[in-house]
C-alpha cells in the first residue's frame, strides 16, 4: 500500500508493504522519485512490474525524474528489464551503481531495451542528481 | 591477473568452466558472481547476462520456426483441400475423386468388396443455363450436390466432374446394395429445383461400374462414364449398369472417328446423286447429293451409319466442306461434257452445325464462282427441326443465302411439328416433304387427306413442294392428283454415281 504525507513533505511507499521488501519508493518534496532496490536483491518481472504500478501510482499521472539505486542488486532477468521499456511517470531516470557488475547490469538494461525516457548510468550520486536536475 | 597473491582466483575456473558448457550448447548454464562485485563478477554477469540473451534469442528463434512451420502446414493443408474441393458444391473434385477411388481399391484388397463408381450428367442442364442464366446453373448444381449427398452413406465420397457431371464412389457394398444407392440417387433427383419463380427438373443419367479385383481406377470411372452415355442413348433419366460390350461399343465409335477423320483426306469420300423429277413429265430438275464412305475394310457406308458420329465428333464440318465443294465441281464437271443442260439444280444438306460456321456464305459465294455456277442452281436442304429452332447467326446466314441467289428448302418436311402459322415466316423457299408420310397413302384414304392438306398447306405458305419416297407408279399417281408437283424416289431413281447423271437426266436410264 501507498502511505502519503501531509503537502510539502516527502512520500514514502512503506517497504513493509511493497512487493516482499525488495525494494523502497519516495518523492521527495523536491519532485524527485528515489527507488532503492535492497542489498542482495534478485528483480523479477514481477518485482519490476510492481515497482513501475507504485511508480506511476506515487506520481498521480504527474512526471518526475527519478533515480534507481540499484548499488548491491545481485541480478535483473530479461523480463523484468523488458518491463522498464514500457513508458510510466519517470520523466528520466538515472541508475546509480558503484561496481562493474552494476555497470554491466545497467549498460545492458541499456543497450539491449529501448528506455522510455532519457536513461543514464551513473557511479557518482552528485553526477547522477545533476544531471536529473538538469532535466527538470 | 588470474590470480591475488599467488592464490589462483576460483571464480576464474569457474567462469572457464561455464563458458565452456555453454559453448557445449548448455545456453542455461550460469555462474554465481561473489559479493566483491569486483571486473571478474563484472565478467561473470556479463557473461550470464550475454547467454540469458543467446537463449532467449535462441528459443525465441525456434518458436519462430516452430510457428512458421505450423503456419506453412495449415496453408498447405488449405491449399490441397482447396485444390481437392469443388469451389461452388463443396464437394472433392476430380483429383480427390481419383484418390479416394484408389484408397477404396487399397481397402478393398483386405475386404474383398472393390468399389463401385457412378457417374452422373444431368440430362438438361443446358437448357437451365441459356434459358435462366449461370447464376440458375450455379442454383441447380448446389441443390444436386446437396441432394446426392443425402442419397449416399457417410463413408461414400460425392464429387464434383465438372459442368453438371457428377462422381460418386460407394465402397463395401454388395451389387444389389449399389444399384439402391443408385435408384436412390435417380429418385433424389425426380423432384423439382426452385430457382428464383421458376421451378426445373435436374434429372440425371447414371452410369454405374462395379469394380473388379485388379481393376485400376481408371478404368472403373471410363466404365461408369460410358454406361452413363448408355443412359443417355436410352433414353436419358435412367441408371444403367456397365457391360463391357458398352465398351465394344465405344472402341468401335472410335475407330469409325478415326477412320472418318481420314476419309476425307484419303479421297474415300463419294457423292451418289439422286434425280429429283417433275412428276407428270418424268423430266429431272434436279439431283440431291448424297454422301457415301468407300471404307477400305468395311466397303460402301451409307451416311446413316457415320453423320451423327461426325457430327458429335465435330467432323461434320470438315465432310459438309468438302460437300460443298465437290458437289458445285460436279457440276461444273457436268457443263463441260454436256453445255447444253444447264436447268437442273443440285440439292446438298447442311447440318445444324454447318450453318453455323461463321465463312460458309463467303465459302460457298466463293466456291460457287470459282466453278462458274449459277447460284440459283444450288438448292441447300436444312431440316425443319434447324428451321424451327434457328437463331440469329442462322437467320443471318439464311438471309444471305436467300440474297445470293441460293435456294433454301426445310427437309423432312413434316417430322418437326412445324407450327402452321409460323410456316409462313420461314426463311426457306420449297419443302420437301418426308417420305414417312406418303408410305401408307395408296391404301390408307386418311393418310391420304392428310397429304393433300399438308400439300396445300405448303402451296398456301407460298412454297413449292417435292415429295421424297416415291416407291411406285401408284404414289406419283396419287400426289399427281393431289397436285403435286416434284418428287423423288426410288420410282425415279436409286442414287447415281456422277458418270451416269448426265444420261439419266438425258432420259437415257435404261431403268426409265
Amino acid at each position: 500500500m501507498v502511505r502519503r504525507r501531509a503537502q510539502g513533505e516527502d512520500v514514502v511507499v512503506d517497504p513493509l508493504a511493497s512487493n516482499d521488501a525488495k525494494m523502497t519508493l519516495e518523492l521527495t518534496s523536491g519532485g524527485l522519485l528515489h527507488l532503492r532496490w535492497f542489498h542482495g536483491v534478485d528483480i523479477l518481472v514481477d518485482d519490476a512490474r510492481a515497482a513501475m504500478a507504485e511508480v506511476n501510482d506515487l506520481c498521480q499521472q504527474e512526471r518526475y525524474p527519478m533515480l534507481v539505486d540499484m548499488a548491491t542488486v545481485d541480478s535483473v532477468s530479461r523480463e523484468a528489464r523488458a518491463v522498464w521499456s514500457i513508458p510510466c511517470s519517470a520523466s528520466r531516470i538515472a541508475l546509480l551503481g558503484k561496481s562493474p557488475v552494476d555497470r554491466v547490469l545497467a549498460n545492458f538494461f541499456l543497450g539491449v531495451h529501448v528506455p522510455p525516457c532519457p536513461t543514464r548510468f551513473f557511479t557518482s550520486r552528485t553526477e547522477a542528481m545533476d544531471w536529473l536536475s538538469a532535466g527538470a | 591477473m588470474t590470480s591475488v597473491g599467488d592464490v589462483r582466483d576460483p571464480r576464474l575456473e569457474q567462469l572457464v568452466e561455464g563458458i565452456v558448457r555453454l559453448a557445449a550448447g548448455e545456453l542455461d548454464a550460469r555462474m554465481e558472481p561473489s559479493e566483491r562485485r569486483d571486473d571478474i563478477d563484472a565478467v561473470i554477469t556479463g557473461v550470464n547476462l550475454l547467454a540469458e540473451e543467446l537463449e532467449y534469442v535462441y528459443s525465441n528463434f525456434e518458436q519462430q520456426v516452430a510457428d512458421r512451420t505450423a503456419m506453412l502446414r495449415q496453408t498447405q493443408a488449405e491449399l490441397e483441400q482447396m485444390a481437392k474441393t469443388d469451389s461452388l458444391t463443396g464437394l472433392a473434385n476430380r483429383t480427390l475423386l481419383g484418390e479416394r477411388i484408389q484408397e477404396a481399391i487399397r481397402d478393398s484388397t483386405e475386404h474383398g468388396k472393390a468399389p463401385a463408381v457412378l457417374v452422373l450428367d444431368l440430362d438438361s442442364f443446358k437448357a437451365i443455363n441459356d434459358t435462366l442464366g449461370h447464376g440458375a446453373g450455379d442454383v441447380v448444381l448446389v441443390e444436386v450436390a446437396k441432394r446426392l449427398r443425402c442419397a449416399v452413406r457417410s463413408g461414400d465420397t460425392v464429387a464434383r466432374l465438372g459442368g453438371d457431371e457428377f462422381a460418386l464412389v460407394i465402397t463395401e457394398s454388395t451389387k444389389d446394395e449399389i444399384l439402391q444407392i443408385a435408384q436412390r440417387v435417380s429418385e433424389q433427383l425426380q423432384d423439382s429445383v426452385d430457382v428464383g419463380a421458376e421451378t426445373v427438373w435436374a434429372m440425371s443419367s447414371i452410369g454405374v461400374c462395379i469394380g473388379e479385383s485388379g481393376q485400376p481406377a481408371e478404368t472403373l470411372l471410363r466404365d461408369a462414364d460410358i454406361a452413363m452415355y448408355q443412359a443417355k442413348a436410352q433414353g436419358r433419366n435412367n441408371v444403367q449398369l456397365f457391360r463391357p460390350d458398352m465398351l465394344d461399343a465405344i472402341r468401335d465409335r472410335s475407330r469409325i472417328v478415326a477412320d472418318l477423320r481420314n476419309a476425307v483426306a484419303g479421297g474415300e469420300l463419294a457423292l451418289h446423286y439422286q434425280p429429283v423429277v417433275e412428276l407428270a413429265s418424268g423430266t429431272v430438275i434436279g439431283v440431291e447429293a448424297l454422301l457415301r464412305w468407300h471404307h477400305p475394310v468395311r466397303g460402301t457406308v451409307l451416311p446413316d451409319s457415320f453423320i451423327h458420329i461426325a457430327e458429335e465428333s465435330g467432323l461434320i464440318m470438315e465432310i459438309g466442306r468438302w460437300v460443298l465443294h465437290e458437289g458445285i465441281a460436279q457440276i461444273q464437271r457436268w457443263h463441260e461434257t454436256a453445255a447444253d443442260l444447264t436447268d437442273f439444280v443440285l440439292h446438298i444438306n447442311l447440318s445444324a452445325a454447318e450453318l453455323l460456321r461463321s465463312d460458309l456464305l463467303e465459302d460457298v459465294r466463293i466456291t460457287l464462282e470459282r466453278h462458274q455456277v449459277a447460284p440459283r442452281r444450288l438448292v441447300l436442304e436444312i431440316t425443319e427441326t434447324l428451321l424451327m429452332s434457328r437463331g440469329t447467326t442462322e437467320e443471318h446466314v439464311l438471309s444471305g443465302l436467300r440474297d445470293m441467289g441460293v435456294e433454301v428448302q426445310i427437309d423432312d418436311f413434316g417430322t418437326g411439328y412445324s407450327s402452321i402459322s409460323y410456316l409462313r415466316s420461314l426463311p426457306a423457299d420449297t419443302a420437301k416433304v418426308d417420305r414417312t408420310l406418303i408410305q401408307d397413302i395408296v391404301t390408307d384414304p386418311q393418310q391420304q387427306k392428310f397429304v393433300a392438306a399438308v400439300l396445300q398447306l405448303i402451296s398456301a405458305a407460298g412454297l413449292k413442294a417435292i415429295v421424297e419416297g416415291i416407291e411406285n407408279s401408284e404414289q406419283s399417281a396419287q400426289l399427281q392428283a393431289m397436285g403435286c408437283l416434284y418428287g423423288q424416289g426410288y420410282f425415279y431413281g436409286r442414287p447415281l454415281p456422277p458418270a451416269e447423271v448426265l444420261d439419266r437426266i438425258r432420259g437415257l436410264d435404261p431403268r426409265h
